[in-house]
Parts: structure tokens; sequence; C-alpha cells
């Protein structure tokens, strides 16, 4: 009699657990269903809209993110560069390449709990392409890291596992046919101080 | 044994029930969502600016550092809600939100007459009411006809550098979220 009550124990507590366990895993991974990538870039283009998968949903109202709507824009986040390792703040990077149509975007830093870096000078930690110096042939180059660099420079500090995090905004590719085959720069490590 | 495996085996397929229960539940017993989050800070129809920190969090997560924000919470049961303003910045967005934090409709600047931020939320019955005699003050206003009572409105603006800050600023300061 015991024996059969601790088995029922036994069986819930696996339930219970495994249940709850693997939800909180599968929210807090980047990767997911309705995400679209492009080398390093992940985008959830149906976050926050009423055709979301049920997994999109529980991030939103777990969050409290207000995403960006399809009139608005499209983020793409990177949390590691295009050889596959994961990004760190103390660490150099170089964002090269062309990106897709929009009227602007935005290049900025986070953490992993999407909480904007700060560059801990007196120089915003953000960047968008109305500032930004562009090559001969309209691609982008921008250095990421600490230490001032010539040319485009976003500058972050601290030091741990960083997202970077590129939003373009009134843009033909939010739409669902717009993201097919569009290109997106390359995130080349450079150097890491540690 | 057979018997331990036999609970096992009943434990992973509960489990299995548990995950799809669990998550659809999220959305509507979460406690941190968005909405929460703002009827924390500000009653309905006060607009609330998200990127200033507030008690030492950040209202709502995941925003760009190049933009400021303003969001106002409405509900629809008590009339429509009209949300306006006069400036221009470089750019500016709207959205719509329900309660559960899902995006509804959303619309920029290129979209607006003239380029000013002015439009209606209101459901349909209303806009059926309201057509039979247009106001004249809702006639440059875009109507945002939507299936739900309660919702939040957030109005994005971009800051290309600090010397925009003082215009967005008073951009969103100024805006109205009031019922009609």
């Amino acid at each position: 009699m015991l024996k059969q009550s601790l088995l029922i124990v036994l069986a819930l507590a696996v339930a219970v657990g495994g249940g709850a366990a693997s939800v909180g895993m599968v929210l807090n991974s980047q990767e997911g269903i309705g995400a679209v990538s492009v080398g390093p870039w992940t985008a959830f283009p149906d976050i926050g809209t009423p055709e979301a998968d049920p997994y999109s949903k529980a991030r939103v109202a777990r969050d409290g993110v207000l995403a960006l709507g399809r009139a608005e824009g499209l983020s793409f986040v990177a949390d590691r560069d295009s050889t596959g390792v994961t990004l760190k703040s103390e660490c150099n990077y170089r964002v090269e390449g062309s990106l897709p149509v929009a009227r602007f975007w935005t290049l900025y830093a986070t953490d992993r709990a999407h909480i904007a870096l700060k560059s801990g000078i007196r120089r915003d930690a953000s960047m968008h392409s109305l500032e930004v110096l562009r090559q001969a042939d309209n691609s982008i180059s921008v250095l990421v890291g600490a230490r001032p660099e010539p040319g485009n420079w976003l500058a972050v500090g601290g030091v741990g596992a960083m997202n970077l995090v590129l939003t373009f905004y009134d843009t033909p590719i939010a739409s669902s046919t717009g993201l097919s085959g569009i290109e997106m720069p390359r995130i080349v490590r450079v150097q890491c101080n540690a | 044994m057979r018997r331990l495996l036999h609970a096992l085996a009943i434990g992973l397929i509960g489990a299995g029930i548990a995950h799809i229960v669990i998550l659809l539940l999220v959305p509507s017993f979460s406690e941190r969502d968005a909405w929460s989050r703002l009827a924390m800070v500000a009653g309905p129809n006060k607009v609330v600016r998200l990127d200033q920190e507030i008690g030492g969090t950040p209202v709502v997560k995941a925003l760009d550092p190049s933009f400021f924000e303003a969001a106002c919470r409405f509900d629809l049961t008590e009339g429509v809600v009209r949300i306006d303003n006069a400036g221009k910045v470089p750019y500016w967005s709207a959205s719509v939100y329900d309660r559960s934090g899902q995006n509804i409709y959303s619309f920029n600047d290129r979209t607006a007459t003239d380029g000013n931020l002015d439009f209606v939320v209101l459901t349909p019955a209303q806009m059926i009411d309201l057509r039979k005699e247009l106001p004249t003050e809702f006639e440059k206003s875009i109507f945002v006809e939507t299936p739900i009572d309660e919702g939040i409105v957030v109005v994005r603006a971009f800051v290309p550098d600090d010397s925009w800050k003082p215009t967005v600023d008073r951009f969103l300061d100024g805006i109205n979220c009031d019922i009609q």
C-alpha cells in the first residue's frame, strides 16, 4: 500500500516537475518555433501578433514584451558570432556586410536579459543608419568593443555574454514574404581582452 | 522494478500533458506582462513614459535605446479613446496592443494624415454610432477598430542624437489619451 502511494507520488512529481521545467527551458532559449534565422541573426516576425504560436505568446506574457508591429519594424537578435561562438562584451567584433532595405535601422548590445548595455562613457551605446559611415559599395562595417576605434564604433562596456540587436524600422521585410532571400551582415570576432 | 518503470512512464506522459497545459495557461495567469506592469505605475488613460525607469526597473523590457516611448492603457466600455498630439519628430510609430500584449494594429508617421499623430481607438459598434454623425474634430483622425475592450497604446519616437531629446520629450509628454 505504501509502495503503491510512493509510486503515485513519483509519477505526479515527474509529471508536474518535468512539465514546468520543460516549458521554462523552451521559453529561455533564443531559438524556437516561429524563428527566422539569417546567418547569426534570429528574428521572430510573428511574435506579439495574434498569429503567433503558443510559445511566442507565453514568452510575450512572461517577459512583459511589447513587440514591434508589422508597420513599425522587425528586430534581429544575435547571441553568437558567424562561427557560432557566444558573443561576449569583453571581446571586439566587426559587424560587416550589406543590410536589407529599411527607412532606417539601429544597432545596440544587450545582456542576456534583453536590457540594453551602457557604454560607461559619454557616448551612446547604440548606433543608427543616419550616423553610420558607409563603404564604397554601400555596405557597412561597425566595430563593437570597449576601446575607441576609427570609423563606426559601437561602444559597449562590462563583462559577460551579450546579444547584438539589429532593428529595421518601416521596412518591407517585416511582412511575411519580405524575409526570403535577405542578406544580413556577418559578425566576426577580432580579439578578446580577457 | 516493473512497477517503478510503469510509474515513470506515466509520469513522462503526464509531463507532456503538464507542458501543454502550463504553456497555454501562462498568458492568462502571468503577473509580469506589460498590462500588469503598466497597471502598477499608472491608472487607465494616463500616459506613461516607458524609457524612464520607475522604481529601478524598466516598465517594459527589450526597448531600443535610440527610442523614447510612451504608453497608456485604455478601456473602451466608457467611450472611444482619442490619442492625439501636434508636433514633428523625425519618426514616430504607434501600436495598439490587447490585454495580453499582442499587437493588433500598428502604423507610422508615413501612414498618417500630414504626418500628425491623431487616431481614435474604438469598437465596431462605436464606429457604427460615430459614422452616423461624424464630429468635425475627428475629420482627420485615423480610426482603429478593435474587437477588444481593454488594451494598451504605445507611441515610439526616434531620437537620432542628444540634440533631439528635448523635442522628442515635448512630443511624447504632449500626448493626450482621453476618453471622448
